[in-house]
């Protein structure tokens, strides 16, 4: 951030004014906590002693830069290494409470719980009413009726409504980036998950349409528990409530995004914000 | 004469050659194609689709031999085309690295390009044999065979085209593999996956050496797939090597409409797959 | 477990049940046809050997090297077979290689890009056409064209070279052992055409480019850049090629004559494994004739089967190497 931008946060009251009462409300709740992981890819260990809690109804963003392991960490909360032999974590993520990371665990389950949306948009070669019926048929039969409405509510909130609601049959595939990606994130909220994950949902796309995700992001978080992967620091700065910085698979500082960027406790995360590597 | 043009003279012959080369191919195909409409043409009656084979000296048709074929190459899709698709399917998503898998791969290559008489042989021990009798059936599974190499390769090469992001998405979602893979993959893949068993058929249409001694010929009209059957290709040959105009004619007529089928497979089939990969 | 279904509910957690049952029948499933692919291989392996072995256990391995074919007395041998199927297949490789090569040549270097995927088509359409259509157009067409015009002419020429001669002696007949290869030549080029033609993309276009710039001539950058980079390619290209030919049936059998004998002439008729196969297992009569036949089948078998496999070795080698 430049100075300018960051004396315009600094005078924006983003904590009440006495720091040391919150109003119940306002008290973020835990959601997950990340325990002691580590990650392998076959013997190159990618994320070293990784610790930290991710709170409900708040972005936590991941930055750093390329290689330092936050796309790895974000997979693993949805467990999604398990699809590639040769790759493994240890360690603890608690999600309300449950280790996620326990073996036995049904991982199908718990995917249907944490959601996830991809850097590049991914549109099942389907129409699009069967895009975000996809997941939902997976778990529950609804009538017919149920169903029209869960997809007509999934896609209100991913933005996504009224630009699609006449061509519902239509293939996923014929829509713009920014638009499949909305559908990407329709289908994901679709099952109604407790976490969201979003890996560089942006980055494949044009401004305009990264400024309306952007948007989306902070009307979603009031619902969800979002972690998101961005090599956008403005866009970090911008969207998040709480920020990890990583470097070489480690988390090397983790705080509230205003302090972060205003008041960062390591010289690292002050490098990497003001563009001096990375 | 210096270097350069010593250089350039062999450029020109290497070009003229590559050309010649070219040239020369293109010719036999269509010299190949021009006799056997030239010759054919004159046996495509109303009459070849409606009268049976008959014997030397009288006019007829190869309905029986058209239905044959037909219904053998139909079964022989039925049987192989599952078969392939889902040995394909193990190849490509469940295989990863393994040694068995490797093995496979290799194994069915070598199934693609082997001698179809080769095959023929096969089923005539493991089946004619024991049943005592040729049959329409052991000619199907001889065709079925040749089909399944085919079809495994083209559907392994078509789901690994398919990106793993959308697998990533389905499985994100919560999708067990078999839904991941059946319901999105699949999907991705079904154009390609349609080209690969139309070339299939295609190379069946005209194969006779599997039929040779498995379903054998049948003079008459049968629909009876436990008995020899008439088919078009083994129809061909004992017409074309007898001495006998009329049945040459037939011969002919026989040729052009398998070699017309076995054509319009195929440029289907590529039309098929660019126009797909146009779309993406 | 207990966190599962506090995360989902219990209908949802039956489902994935469900869904974890319907992977493990959906995986057992494709091993098993996977498995059936090692199973054919193998049944034809046993099939055959279980056939031949009578003939095998009569005549030994004097088997390969007589060429004695009487099915009165009963007495065979697979030299004449053998031979046939061989020098077909060396006349198809000679005459279909250098064509083949040039067609790649032609297509991937020189051809303007409008007109490289339907000329490609094309040459692929003569692999498409059915061996039997060969067959006949071979002999109805084909073997009297050769039988006026080429083999007279040749008779004349190379006939009359002492020593080297013999091998264009005797009558021309039309059909017979040249007539059969030069067909085979025709089947087995677009195969060998379209390997070595995805084998020379594989080349880095900077590689080609960088010889370019130095001002070399196109024939000079696919001798000394192509070539050397996509050898095990090509070679892998020609042995599929030569197992097309070792195997190939309907074609040589209308134009080979079916003669039993091995001459030095290749103007003369002769026969090949597939050729004797096609022509005379329907009619042959006592299990030893059979037998003698299924034993052809698998020498055929054999020897196709290694050619394959080293052509396949050779292309798996290449793509390693390419990174593939």
């Amino acid at each position: 951030m430049s100075p300018p931008q960051v004396a315009a946060r600094l005078a924006m009251p983003l904590v009440p004014s006495n720091p040391g009462v919150r109003e119940p409300e306002l008290m973020p709740r835990q959601k997950a906590l990340i325990r002691n992981v580590n990650f392998f890819y076959d013997r190159f260990q990618a994320l070293k002693n990784i610790s930290l809690p991710l709170h409900d109804k708040r972005v936590t963003a991941f930055i750093g830069p390329s290689g330092c392991g936050k796309s790895t960490l974000l997979r693993i909360l949805n467990r999604m290494y398990e699809l590639y032999p040769g790759q493994r974590a240890t360690g603890e993520v608690l999600v309300d409470g449950e280790n996620i990371l326990a073996p036995g665990l049904d991982l199908n389950l718990l995917r249907a719980k944490i959601g996830m949306v991809f850097q590049k948009p991914t549109p099942f070669p389907m129409s699009i009413y069967d895009n975000i019926a996809f997941g939902i048929r997976l778990y529950v039969r609804l009538a017919r009726s149920e169903l029209d409405d869960r997809i007509e509510a999934a896609l209100r909130r991913a933005a996504l409504w009224d630009e699609v609601k006449d061509k519902l049959r239509q293939s996923g595939l014929g829509l713009s980036g920014g638009q499949q990606q909305r559908l990407c994130i329709a289908r994901a909220v679709a099952v109604e998950p407790e976490i969201l994950l979003l890996d560089e949902p942006a980055s494949a796309l044009d401004p305009l349409s990264t400024q309306r995700i952007e948007e989306l992001i902070a009307e979603l978080k009031d619902d969800y528990c979002i972690a998101i992967v961005t090599h956008n620091m403005q866009q970090a700065a911008r969207s998040s409530d709480y920020t990890a910085f990583m470097y070489l698979g480690e988390v090397i500082e983790f705080d509230e995004t205003e302090r972060i960027f205003t008041h960062p406790a390591q010289k690292q995360t002050e490098d990497y914000i003001t563009g001096r590597f990375g | 004469m210096s270097t350069y043009a010593r250089r350039r003279i062999a450029n020109g012959v290497v070009t003229c050659l590559s050309i010649g080369a070219t040239a020369f191919g293109l010719l036999w195909l269509v010299l190949v194609l021009w006799t056997l409409i030239e010759n054919g043409i004159a046996a495509i009656t109303p009459g070849l689709f409606s009268q049976m084979t008959p014997p030397p000296g009288s006019a007829g048709g190869l309905l029986n031999a058209i239905f044959g074929s037909v219904a053998m190459t139909l079964i022989a899709t039925l049987v192989g085309t599952p078969t392939g698709i889902l040995a394909g399917t193990f190849l490509a998503e469940y295989s990863r690295g393994s040694r068995f898998g490797e093995v496979v791969r290799f194994i069915n290559d070598i199934l693609l390009s082997a001698p179809s008489i080769i095959v023929g042989l096969f089923v005539y021990e493991v089946m004619v044999v024991r049943m005592g009798h040729f049959s329409a059936w052991a000619g199907a599974m001889a065709l079925a065979i040749i089909v399944i190499p085919v079809v495994v390769r083209t559907t392994e090469d078509m789901l690994n085209l398919v990106p793993n992001a959308l697998r990533e998405a389905a499985a994100a979602l919560g999708s067990p593999k078999w839904k991941v893979i059946v319901m999105v993959s699949y999907r991705a893949a079904i154009q390609g996956m349609v080209t690969g068993v139309m070339l299939a058929v295609a190379r069946i249409a005209g194969e006779t050496a599997p039929l040779l001694f498995t379903a054998l010929n049948n003079q008459f009209w049968s629909t009876n797939l436990n008995a020899p059957m008439a088919n078009l290709p083994v129809v061909i040959f004992q017409f074309a090597m007898s001495p006998y105009a009329d049945w040459q004619v037939l011969a002919w007529g026989g040729a052009l409409l398998i070699t017309f089928t076995v054509l319009c497979l195929n440029i289907g089939a590529r039309a098929l797959a660019s126009w797909s990969t146009f779309k993406q | 477990m207990a966190a599962d279904i506090a995360l989902v509910g219990r209908s949802a957690a039956q489902r994935g049940r469900a869904g974890a049952m319907g992977d493990l029948v959906f995986r057992a499933l494709t091993f098993l046809f996977a498995l059936l692919v090692l199973l054919i291989l193998g049944g034809v392996i046993v099939a055959l050997v279980e056939g031949a072995l009578p003939a095998l256990r009569t005549f030994g391995i004097a088997f390969l090297f007589s060429d004695v074919w009487n099915p009165v007395t009963e007495k065979f041998g697979a030299l004449a077979p053998i031979y046939g199927t061989l020098v077909t297949s060396a006349i198809a490789m000679l005459v279909g290689i250098p064509v083949a090569f040039g067609v790649a040549v032609f297509i991937t270097e020189i051809c303007p890009i409008w007109l490289k995927r339907p000329l490609a088509t094309m040459i692929e359409l003569l692999a498409a056409i059915p061996s039997i259509i060969y067959g006949i157009w071979g002999l109805f067409v084909f073997a009297p064209f050769v039988q006026q015009y080429i083999q007279p002419s040749l008779i004349a020429s190379l006939g009359q070279i002492p020593g080297f001669g013999a091998l264009f002696a005797g009558p021309p007949l039309g059909i017979g052992v040249l007539t059969a290869g030069f067909i085979l030549a025709i089947m087995v080029l677009p195969f060998i055409s379209s390997i070595m033609r995805d084998v020379f993309e594989t080349v880095p276009a900077i590689l080609k480019e960088s010889a370019y710039g130095l001002g070399a001539t196109r024939s000079e950058v696919v001798r000394q850049i192509v070539l050397p980079y996509t050898r095990i390619g090509v070679v892998g290209g020609i042995m599929l090629g030569l197992g097309r030919a070792l195997g190939e049936t309907m074609a040589v059998t209308f134009v080979i004559g079916n003669a039993h004998r091995i001459s030095v002439s290749i103007l003369q008729p002769g026969t090949t494994i597939s050729a004797s196969l096609a022509n005379e297992f329907t009619e042959a009569v006592g299990d030893l004739y059979l037998s003698s036949l299924i034993a052809l089948g698998f020498i055929l078998f054999v020897i196709t089967f290694i050619v394959l496999a080293i052509a396949k070795l050779m292309l798996l080698r290449l793509q390693q190497r390419a990174g593939g």
